[in-house]
């Protein structure tokens, strides 16, 4: 995509998060503070803590399964409408914010981006902001599929209430956090006290810089059958093929997309001055050059995936095999 | 074709200006009047050659029709309001809804029978001229697409997974349901009454029989269709979404196993609206990069209106008597053509 209609697209932040987290707080905060932009906020739980703004979209989140032979290609058909009925005066606003509800998966909201033309061609998903409960997420996460998955899907993570944990706590939950989610930028905040400029706006889901920052971390290839979320990153030298890489990464997110929940990488090709930006939610997948590298950067290619039943070993022979002939 | 050409009807037959918002939807008022609905909440009506600029909603307006009565307009806007605009300029609401957006209304009226109705969320409201609310119908999801029947008798909601058939004088309200798996963006009724076809999110259309029940799948398209449209006759469904106009024959047996007929077809260039003829079998389409052709079915012969450069067409609309048409585009181009004979 040029840069140009990258320009000419409305920005979309995700807000999720259990109920009682915080999300609405924050919502609040982003939207009383004096930045001089305008935004259209979709909103599911009215009445919980009223939503302070000109243009607020009541919406109840409609989601249904594609007819594509996909079982988890499911999406946000109310979003689609919406942005659609937005559109009708895009001068009015810079950006939109779509809170879910507490219990919601990530999931829909984000393959509506990758399914739907319109939306594709005139919003881009600036990034998924998490907003977890510093007090209450350890016992989320053992009780509940969701938080881990709200996690998992998460650009960037706002912990909140970290005035209601001591220190050890609060390393504790941010070691959680990172077990699900080494990639997500983590904010701590107390009663939603986080500068709007790290949250909007942040690019996230264009992920070069997300992966710029990607830590290093593990290395045993060790195979865990494992039913929690988690994630692997992979990094190799050698130019990618593409087509070797098209054909081993459609085969796997047909195969395996439903306990991949995200999957990113910046890959350089052969040939080619420019990084290859792909991404995925589930089987979902998208891709486009993303600007070129710069001259003291060595090109190497990183992919990271989070989800369940990673199988790193495979994962990395996979990946490592997409490369050109040494 | 050069865009001097393309022009001519709307040079020497039109009426036209820049509006300045994005044309949501244009219509004829039952006395002949016409106007555009807007992105900024204006409804502009169309005097002779002076425009007239009414504040209709404190928003979007997202749905605009001619009123049951002969000198207005019915307009519903994402500030929750279902209003009637007078051929005058003024404004009566006839409904309130609150934080839901007023998505679509439509209207009927023959000698006996005067029926409003719009959607907002779930349900869709029944009003009689007066403005009384005569019934809320409730579906099991938001309706995307609101219809009456040539005859007034029934109306047809699209929502997920099918669509819902009501008879307005009915006294139990359990709709017919036609059910189809997926997500219905648009309906579309033909003429006899017998068939119901939509538009889905997969680039595709689906229609019922109702005498038979049969099903009906038409696809090919690239992109997503958002007009569909009878011809008068009720023998061709034209619709949008192609790279051309493309019409499914609804004559005989169904569209069924048949290639559509394809008309004015343009590389890289989808068909974003059109409307049939209200009199004879041709339709009007407009196009992404600004295109309007009139396309006579029969003869397959394409007539230019108005040219490219003035942004995707977003609206198009016939006068009842089939004399004129109302035409806009996303970036605020409007106008009206005159086809009457000189």
């Amino acid at each position: 995509m040029s840069d140009a209609a990258a320009n000419t697209q409305v920005p979309v932040t995700v807000l999720t998060g259990y109920l009682g987290a915080g999300k609405t707080t924050l919502l609040n905060r982003i939207l009383s503070e004096r930045h001089g932009r305008k935004y259209a906020v979709v909103i599911n739980e009215f009445g919980e803590l009223g939503v302070d703004n000109d243009l607020v979209v009541d919406s109840d989140e409609e989601v249904f399964e594609m007819n594509n032979g996909c079982v988890c290609c499911t999406v946000r058909g109310d979003l689609i409408r919406i942005v659609g009925g937005l559109m009708k005066r895009r001068d009015k606003f810079d950006g939109i914010i779509v809170e879910t509800t507490g219990l919601a998966n990530p999931a829909p909201v984000a393959q509506t981006f990758f399914v739907d033309e319109t939306v594709r061609e005139r919003t881009r998903l600036d990034a998924i902001v998490t907003v977890v409960d510093a007090k209450h997420l350890p016992q989320r996460l053992t009780d509940s599929a969701e938080a881990a998955e709200q996690i998992g899907f998460a650009d960037v993570i706002v912990l909140n209430k970290t005035d209601l944990v001591s220190p050890e706590e609060l390393a504790e939950v941010e070691r959680r956090i990172r077990e699900v989610n080494p990639f997500a930028t983590i904010h701590h905040a107390v009663r939603g006290n986080v500068p709007i400029g790290e949250v909007l706006d942040q690019g996230a889901f264009d992920l070069t810089r997300v992966l710029a920052h990607t830590p290093d971390f593990l290395t045993d290839d060790a195979h865990e059958h494992n039913e929690e979320v988690r994630s692997v990153s992979f990094e190799v030298s050698r130019p990618i093929d593409p087509e070797k890489f098209n054909a081993w990464i459609g085969a796997l997110l047909a195969q395996q997309g439903q306990d991949l929940l995200r999957t990113k990488g910046i890959l350089a090709y052969e040939g080619e001055d420019r990084r290859f930006a792909f991404q995925a939610v589930h089987m979902m997948a998208d891709g486009d050059f993303v600007g070129p590298w710069r001259a003291d950067e060595p090109r190497r290619s990183r992919l990271v995936f989070i989800g369940r039943n990673l199988n790193r070993p495979a994962l990395r022979r996979g990946f490592e095999a997409c490369q050109v002939a040494a | 074709m050069s865009t001097a050409a393309a022009d001519h009807l709307l040079d020497t037959r039109g009426i036209r200006t820049e509006l300045g918002a994005f044309v949501v939807a244009a219509a004829f008022d039952r006395g002949g009047t016409a106007a555009f609905a807007l992105g900024d909440g204006t409804v502009r009506l169309l005097a002779g050659d002076a425009w007239q600029s009414v504040a209709a909603h404190d928003g979007a307006a997202l749905a605009f029709a001619a009123d049951v009565l002969a000198d207005g307009f019915l307009a519903g806007g994402d500030d929750g309001r279902l209003v009637r605009v007078a051929r005058d300029g003024g404004v009566t609401e006839i409904a309130a809804f609150g934080m839901k957006w007023v998505e679509h209304v439509a209207s009927f009226a023959d000698g006996k029978t005067q029926l409003r109705a719009c959607a907002v969320g779930r349900q869709v409201h029944l009003f009689d001229a007066a403005g009384a609310r005569l019934k809320t119908l409730a579906h099991p999801s938001t309706v995307t697409g609101l219809v009456f029947d040539a005859r007034g008798k029934r109306v047809v909601a699209s929502h997920y997974n099918g669509t819902s058939l009501w008879f307005v004088a009915s006294k139990s309200d359990n709709p017919r349901v036609l059910e189809w798996k997926g997500s219905h963006t648009a309906v579309a009724i033909s003429p006899d009454g017998d068939a119901v076809v939509t538009a889905m999110q997969e680039k595709a259309l689906h229609g019922w029989r109702l005498s038979d029940g049969q099903h009906m799948r038409m696809s090919g398209y690239p992109g997503k269709t958002q007009a569909l449209s009878f011809t008068r006759s009720g023998k061709w469904l034209a619709s949008s979404g192609a790279e051309a106009i493309v019409l499914w024959p609804f004559g005989g047996s169904g569209p069924t196993g048949k290639a559509p007929m394809e008309l004015a077809g343009a590389d890289g260039i989808l068909c974003t609206t059109l409307a049939c003829h209200p009199q004879h079998e041709a339709v009007a389409a407009g196009f992404s990069d600004g295109l309007v052709i009139l396309a006579d079915i029969g003869t397959q012969r394409i007539l230019p209106v108005a040219g490219t450069g003035r942004g995707p067409v977003s609206a198009l609309a016939w006068s009842a008597d089939g004399t004129r048409l109302a035409l806009g585009s996303e970036t605020g181009f409007a106008a009206v053509v005159d086809f009457s004979r000189r």
